[in-house]
């Protein structure tokens, strides 16, 4: 017996659906925006869907994600069901140790569950890639759909099975003719909970995958890393198909049942496995596409030159030229690999499992220690001639001198972006960074979120070098920070501050000098300032792993790399300082380049600038710090 | 009933090998000093003893779960109606529904996480309307509001699944014994619906608490930073300090205290299940 709705429940459930829908809407807005920002909208536009689709990877990343989880959904949902229902029946002893286990992977943060499993995957030295994901999925989403199915099967009669079976249904007939059908709204939103886990799970992919297997998450981190709205654009297409193929599902027994009159009930079951057969039917046209990318630059000759035709490449997030890997790719008839991490520890994690690649981009730090830890391999200086093309300015770093090991990729400063409108630019050169303990600009600032850049301008605003460990030093600069904190109601960001600044919505960012190029690009309203009282010069630089598998592809690449075609694309891309000579003066010399951009040259004379050492008890010691910062109120 | 027992056999050997083994190299690294090299293995207490000394950990312990309670008891008052009314429609509408509820979960958190910072901003669409009325703006972003807002978000999609499952296939015939029997409608709710539908709750409660206690992305986005949350503190341990003897006893120590909460919720759900069948 069922009631029409009343007036209090469509109320509900018009703000319900408007609460879920408004970020979705919002997306779908922003994915039209002509302008960069994710928050501020500038116009209507279609460049991002351009961007999109011109881009191989991210059809690749989609096909992977949609089989993956279907095919988690499906054997998670069997395999939690039948273990659920044998539960069941099982000792108390055994339920609660099982249900105590499933607890782990749903309660511990994900990144502990990615590293156990990193961890337990090098252990074996399986080939990470499209299993190692898979098998991942399936262990996190199990426990979702025996959360789920447990509930209903604990509110079914224990004797309903009996009586089917005293009826003479043998113990298969009994489980499912009867007791599936009893618990099915539990199967159902345990599998709907499973498929979204697995679709939207980054962490534990990205340390469980390899290979150039990656998933949207995986993609949409390492995109939002520098502001790319093709997410916004990736995403509105990810909601058209599901509401595609949900449209059509739900709509066909609607007009069959119009035209045969029938008033026949659609079931579930059914339901999925059209659901089911829809999206594997798209993920399988997307995988066609995306293999067909991949395949047409293998070549015969690449393989004899190098002896191998593929190029693994790690690299931070959005931090390569438009062209290059396609030029690359098409000029020496290889394949390029590419994967991208969030941080150099995070990219050192996987190097020390045992993860194999070409080419790293790591900074001068990381160098130093994975110079120390074995590693690298020396560079055979002869198949990079192009090393003549390097600037003087990324010559003579402290952490490889004599380009032993390394190749400088970019190099940058990192400095104050502020609003010139409502900060005078005679105060922020006068003040320098102590203009983020002026009290005037209290609620105005942006500090970036890290430990080490913090401590390096409380360090070089107290006169100190950023290299110190002298008690006494790392105390007032704590103190230093500490007063910030509590003065200044500073808000703490990481890339977002790049989204925030073009936007305005605060006056004064500690910001990296490339991400500052991007700032002041979008936004007039926005200058950029080093400090005199010193900051940190960086290097980005190119090296390659002592387990390489192909380490003459590798100089050839990072040769390649150091080309003015390549060297340009990447500068005018990313926006850091190139270290090739050439395209270093003209990208600060021309005006249409960023002559008027005061934030991509680095300074290569300020006195009191430096470089970080690696130095691991040091940051240990800042990082608990900083915590302390932090969570003071 | 033996039959289905050795279903379970596959499942525990898999969970072993799969979950519990990996869980132990955590463990080891927890009780070991600078476990990145396996060779020197040297057992210590000392990453234990650094967050129980510290009250700053202690404090942002106390701050997440304080935050995770918050979320799961919103998500249980808004979800249990709204459970309520689509398990009231009509069997399309009602998998239409869910449907409609679940699927913006298959947009990446991160995207809609963004895309709440864009809306809570005090330029965002919220303060434009407040502005309309002459009120605002409201500074919401980088608040405790925008923290719990986004968790409620991400998560009332399963608590609101799991109600509705318990609600779905409940015997209707109770409630019209319940009502020939002279039971007012809201007693009826109270005495019949409700107890049944608890377990549904009770996973519901799994499955909003967990995520929320160590979630990290929103307290980051949203919170800009000054929420500190313990999962927070664990991603940092791993990805950017790298210390990951100390990250893995953090985890430990959470994994114990959620162990409990959760050991005394179930309990709860016993006693309210087997009060129900007397």
């Amino acid at each position: 017996m069922k009631k029409k709705a009343g007036i209090g429940s469509k109320i509900t459930l018009a703000l319900t659906l408007l609460f879920f829908y408004l970020p979705i809407f919002y997306i779908i807005l922003f994915s039209f925006n002509d302008s960069r920002s994710l928050t501020k909208f500038g116009g209507f536009s279609l460049r991002w869907y351009e961007k999109m689709f011109s881009d191989s990877t991210m059809m690749e990343a989609v096909f992977y994600t949609v089989v993956i989880a279907v095919l988690a959904t499906v054997v998670s949902t069997v395999v939690g069901t039948v273990t659920a229902i044998g539960l069941s029946k099982c000792k108390k002893v055994l339920q609660t140790m099982v249900e105590r286990v499933n607890d782990l992977p749903v309660m511990n943060p994900d990144i502990v569950t990615a590293i156990s499993l990193l961890m337990f995957f090098s252990i074996l030295s399986v080939r990470k890639g499209f299993g190692t994901l898979l098998i991942a999925h399936i262990m996190f989403c199990i426990p979702y759909v025996m959360l789920s199915v447990t509930p209903k099967l604990r509110s079914l009669d224990p004797n309903l099975i009996d009586a089917a079976m005293d009826l003479g249904a043998t113990p298969f007939q009994a489980l499912t003719k009867v007791i599936v059908p009893q618990i099915r709204p539990g199967i159902v939103s345990g599998a709907l909970i499973a498929f979204t886990m697995s679709f939207d799970d980054f962490v534990i992919s990205y340390f469980v995958t390899g290979n150039g297997v990656n998933n949207i998450s995986i993609l949409v981190y390492t995109m939002s890393k520098r502001v790319n709205p093709s997410i916004n654009a990736l995403s509105t297409i990810v909601i058209l198909l599901i509401t595609l193929v949900l449209g059509i599902v739900n709509l066909v027994p609607i007009l069959h049942e119009k035209r045969t009159g029938e008033k026949k009930r659609f079931t579930l079951s059914r339901r999925a496995i059209t659901v089911t057969a829809g999206v594997l039917a798209v993920a399988i046209v997307g995988g066609i596409a995306g293999g067909s990318i991949s395949r047409q630059h293998r070549r015969q000759s690449a393989i004899e030159k190098y002896g191998s035709d593929t190029l693994k490449l790690y690299l931070p997030g959005e931090y390569i030229g438009e062209d290059l890997i396609s030029n690359f790719e098409s000029q020496f008839g290889v394949k390029v690999i590419v994967e991208n991490f969030d941080s150099n520890e995070m990219m050192y994690t996987k190097i020390q499992a045992g993860d194999s690649y070409d080419v790293l981009i790591p900074s001068d730090y990381m160098i130093e220690r994975l110079i120390a830890g074995d590693y690298l391999q020396k560079l055979d200086r002869s198949l990079v001639p192009n090393l003549d093309n390097l600037s003087p300015a990324v010559q003579n770093m402290d952490y490889d001198p004599d380009n032993t090991w390394s190749v400088p990729y970019f190099w940058g400063s990192v400095g104050l972006v502020y609003n010139h409108e409502n900060v005078d630019p005679a105060a922020v050169e006068a003040e320098g960074w102590e203009i983020l303990r002026n009290t005037d600009y209290a609620g105005r600032i942006y500090i970036y979120d890290s430990e080490r850049d913090s401590f390096m301008m409380a360090f070089k605003a107290l006169g100190c070098s950023m290299n110190t460990d002298d008690p006494a030093e790392i105390d007032a600069a704590y103190n230093w920070l500490r007063e910030m904190n509590n003065t200044m109601s500073p808000v703490y960001v990481t890339d977002e501050v790049i989204d925030a600044m073009m936007a305005g919505y605060k006056d004064i960012a500690v910001v990296y000098s490339g991400d500052a190029t991007v700032i002041l690009d979008e936004n007039e309203e926005m200058s950029f300032s080093m400090p005199n009282e010193g900051t940190n010069i960086w290097c980005d630089a190119m090296v390659i792993p002592a387990n390489a598998e192909n380490p003459l592809l590798a100089h050839e690449f990072i040769n390649y790399t150091l080309t003015y075609e390549a060297s340009f694309d990447n500068s005018e891309t990313v926006g850091y300082a190139s270290p090739n000579a050439e395209v270093l003066e003209e990208m600060s010399g021309s005006e249409d380049l960023y002559a008027e951009n005061e934030a991509y040259l680095p300074r290569s004379d300020g006195e009191m600038d430096e470089m970080f050492h690696d130095n691991r008890t040091l940051q240990k010691e800042l990082s608990k710090l900083w915590i302390k910062v932090k969570a003071e109120k | 009933m033996k039959q289905f027992r050795s279903m379970t056999y596959p499942y525990v050997a898999w969970i072993s090998v799969i979950i519990v083994v990996p869980m132990l190299l955590i463990v080891l690294y927890a009780f070991t000093t600078s476990g990145n090299d396996v060779l020197t293995i040297q057992f210590t207490f000392d990453n234990f003893v650094r967050f129980v000394t510290d009250s700053v950990f202690m404090e942002v312990l106390l701050r997440s779960l304080y935050i995770a309670v918050i979320t799961t008891l919103i998500c249980i008052l808004l979800g249990y109606p709204i459970a309520y009314v689509i398990a009231q429609l009509p069997d399309r509408g009602n998998t239409l529904a869910i449907l409609l509820i679940t699927m913006p979960t298959w947009v990446n958190m991160l995207v809609r996480t963004y895309a709440w910072m864009g809306i809570l901003q005090d330029e965002g669409v919220f303060n434009t309307i407040l502005g309309f009325f002459g009120i605002g703006p409201v500074s919401m972003i980088h608040t405790s509001f925008a923290v719990i807002l986004g968790m409620v978000y991400n998560f009332l999609p399963f608590m609101i699944l799991q109600i509705h499952t318990s609600l779905a296939k409940m015997d209707k015939s109770l409630l019209e014994a319940a009502s020939d029997l002279g039971a007012a409608p809201a007693t009826a709710f109270l005495r019949v619906t409700l107890p049944l539908s608890l377990p549904g709750v009770i996973s519901g409660i799994t499955l909003v608490f967990l995520p929320a206690v160590s979630s990290f992305f929103i307290p980051k986005l949203l919170g800009g930073g000054q929420y500190v949350l313990v999962g927070n503190i664990i991603e940092t341990q791993f990805l950017t300090t790298g210390d990951w003897n100390f990250g893995s006893a953090i985890s430990l120590i959470m994994a114990i205290i959620i162990m409990l909460s959760m050991w005394l919720t179930r309990k709860a759900d016993v006693q309210v299940a087997s009060r129900g069948k007397e």
